[in-house]
């Protein structure tokens, strides 16, 4: 699994569901993101993501749900008095907001192959020479992530066993400075180590070559075609635009468009897993 | 052959008055030199200053001069020290970049801009060297913590460095860890490298080293490896009370984290004048008992109990708990939050503390801070003790102080639990001793000797 053919996929995925406003190509990204994650990480690997985004989305639902009061199908009504909440809550509204949430879950789920497929240092050498260095110390302190949740638990639990109580946000700095000064001085450590090996020496090379494989190949041919396909199906006028507003309908659904979408799926048949 | 002449240099951190290191003349050949001293007496400052870190990385003002492997120090970026001489640091989870073995190890020649067909030959070599070829293609968070640092081992020698450098490299590991780091760090003088190290453990060390350093208090002399001795190991003190009734137990306790069983079934208990030391390596569970007997952790089964009053823990990393401006603030908070009437002099007294008494706590060396979060967490009368590697990092006199301070507490009717590796800390100490690993604890034979 190279990164840059990982990026190539997840950049069109994100141009689909962000150029339209269509929901059945809106769910199609979706599910091809949804199907990929499971082809590579197994769908226990990515139980807790998809907790996370369906407690978004439902966020999204109700958000749009309760401040958009517009649309004919009228569901049930609050006394216009309530402020912010009262008013008329539209079938209209709550489709909106669905979109909404299918629009950020897909693209949530098409950028998570970086952080569960691949490891840091394989997205690292996916990017532009000119930029390895930024790169490096990105991953370096990513590496750091894992020491801060752990420093708070040590600090927590040492602090309440020295008499410290949590009593207001204020009490938190008892708790949060040394946290934030450990990190600070972890990182500190790290790039001194990092100096000691000859960091910023000038140019770089890296020890894995970034050659792309055939199956490598086969996903970036397959989502530029998919990102050409839905361009010009947008230029041209097949993917209809959709809006709930007033009163809702059925999406205009055309072929052309789907195909582009199905090309989508296409890690679900290059995507080894890495459980 | 000369592989390093320091002449006449001093050097002293920004916003510091003092010195680190004064008028340092010295000579270091090639083969083993080790470095020894008391903590805060600038050790680590010397070792930094042969790969050009001091004044570098650290900025501050420098005299005199420093040629290593040929280079001058003063006028070599860091960057460039680093194909001639590699460094070991002391923790070994803050020295990784990546999270592969292998790229781990890879990463100066990657920085270096060696052609990548001969990267692969070169870790393969490193790896060899420093004794861990297998763990090649290891995911990095899965190593123990000797594996981690003979990882970073690799890491320097992968550059292929004439001297190499080594910081305290076993401050963090249990006895087997530190054992294989220091075997693969000496057998690099049969390969014909120098290599440069500090350590606490010296016994080993000083039958191999031809050079021996010593610095404290910034002023550096030499001595010979073969006829100096390390101080004495702390004397057991006297026992003035009978041990008392049960201050806490466990009984049937399993303990994990993330579906994973940490303890499993464990019946134990201590009594309240006691000190019962937990050996083991690490990983074992050393650290999750004292967190159940703290009631820190909860257990998945089994009972926790401890008699009233108040628990002082010290955590394996003591500094994170460090966050007041002075050392003496630190202690009063402590004294304050537990209603005790101490004066925070007492315990600062005890532990050689009253120096730096109003130092900023993260400015200390890595011995002082460890002294620091000790005082920090031991004034007043603790009615249950716990400690977690209390003498990492701290000198011969700093364990004595510590052993006096512990027994002190005991007398007091304190019930105390000690993890740690120490050998001559727990055999000062310890009452019992308990092994523990793989999350079974056994009682071993510990005869007490005074």
């Amino acid at each position: 699994m190279n990164a840059r053919a990982v990026a190539a996929w997840s950049a069109c995925c994100l141009f689909v569901v962000l150029s339209t406003t269509n929901p059945v190509y809106k769910l199609m990204v979706l599910a091809a993101a949804l199907s990929a994650l499971a082809a590579g990480a197994g769908l226990r690997r990515i139980r807790g993501l998809l907790v996370a985004v369906l407690l978004i989305s439902a966020f999204a639902i109700v958000l749009n749900f309760v401040s958009a009061h517009l649309g004919t199908t009228v569901l049930f009504e609050l006394p216009a008095q309530i402020p912010a909440l009262g008013g008329p809550y539209t079938l209209e509204a709550l489709v909106f907001g669905a979109t909404g949430g299918i629009t950020i879950s897909a693209a949530i789920l098409a950028a998570a192959p970086f952080s569960l497929l691949l490891a840091s240092h394989e997205v690292m050498d996916a990017v532009p020479a000119p930029l390895s260095r930024t790169g490096v110390a990105i991953a370096a302190s990513l590496n750091l992530v894992p020491g801060v949740a752990t420093s708070f638990v040590q600090v927590t639990e040492a602090q309440r066993l020295r008499g410290w109580r949590p009593r207001g946000p204020r009490s938190w700095m008892e708790v949060v400075v040394p946290v934030v000064l450990t990190s600070v001085e972890g990182s500190i450590q790290l790039a001194e180590s990092m100096e000691a090996r000859g960091f910023g020496s000038g140019a770089r090379t890296t020890m894995t070559s970034h050659a792309l494989q055939r199956s490598d190949w086969m996903l970036v041919a397959a989502s530029g075609l998919a990102l050409a396909s839905f361009a010009v199906s947008h230029a041209a006028g097949w993917s209809t635009d959709w809006f709930p507003y007033p009163t809702l309908t059925f999406p205009t659904v055309d072929p052309r468009p789907i195909a582009a979408c199905l090309l989508l799926f296409t890690p679900v048949l290059v995507w080894r897993s890495r459980r | 052959m000369a592989i390093a002449t320091l002449t006449d240099l001093t050097y002293s951190y920004p916003g510091r008055a003092q010195a680190a290191l004064k008028d340092v003349g010295l000579t270091i050949e090639g083969g083993l030199t080790v470095i020894a001293g008391p903590s805060g007496g600038g050790k680590s400052t010397l070792l930094r200053t042969f790969n050009g870190l001091v004044p570098h990385f650290h900025g501050g003002r420098i005299s005199g001069s420093a040629e290593v492997m040929g280079l001058d120090v003063i006028a070599t970026p860091t960057r460039k020290m680093a194909r001639n001489v590699g460094f070991v640091f002391q923790d070994p989870e803050l020295q990784t970049v990546y999270n592969v073995v292998d790229r781990e190890v890879a990463f100066g020649l990657e920085n270096t801009a060696v052609p990548r067909r001969e990267i692969a030959g070169r870790v393969e070599e490193a790896l060899h060297a420093a004794g861990v070829a297998d763990l090649a293609g290891r995911a990095v968070r899965t190593l123990s913590g000797g594996e981690r640092q003979r990882v970073a081992l690799a890491s320097a020698l992968a550059m292929r460095p004439n001297l190499v450098v080594l910081d305290e490299p076993t401050s963090q590991l249990d006895p087997d860890g530190a054992q294989l780091v220091l075997a693969a760090a000496t057998s690099l003088v049969d390969e014909g490298k120098s290599v440069v190290i500090s350590e606490h453990r010296l016994d080993h060390l000083l039958r191999q080293a031809n050079g021996l350093v010593l610095v404290d208090r910034g002023t550096v002399t030499t001595a010979d490896p073969a006829r100096w001795r390390p101080p004495a190991p702390p004397v057991r003190p006297v026992r003035s009370t009978a041990l008392g009734g049960e201050a806490w137990s466990l009984q049937r306790v399993s303990a994990g984290f993330d579906g994973q069983l940490v303890l499993d079934g464990v019946d134990l208990s201590g009594r309240s004048g006691e000190i019962v030391a937990l050996s083991g390596p690490n990983g074992g569970g050393k650290t999750s008992l004292l967190r159940l007997i703290a009631g820190s952790l909860a257990p998945l089964s089994g009972n926790v109990s401890r008699r009233p009053g108040r628990v002082a823990y010290l955590p394996q990393n003591p500094t994170v708990l460090l966050h007041l401006p002075t050392v003496r603030a630190e202690v009063r908070f402590t004294l304050e939050r537990s209603g005790e009437l101490d004066q925070p002099e007492t315990i600062l007294n005890e532990l050689e503390l009253l120096p730096m008494a109003d130092r900023y706590p993260r400015d200390l060396s890595c011995g002082e801070r460890q002294r620091t979060a000790l005082a920090a967490v031991l004034p007043g009368s603790p009615a249950l003790v716990l400690l977690d590697e209390p003498t990492r990092g701290i000198d011969s006199s700093a364990r004595g102080a510590l052993v006096a301070l512990v027994a002190h507490l005991r007398d007091h009717g304190a019930s105390v639990v000690l993890a740690t590796h120490d050998d001559e800390l727990r055999d000062a100490l310890a009452d019992r001793v308990i092994h523990v690993a793989d999350g079974r604890v056994a009682e071993m034979a510990f005869a007490v000797t005074t």
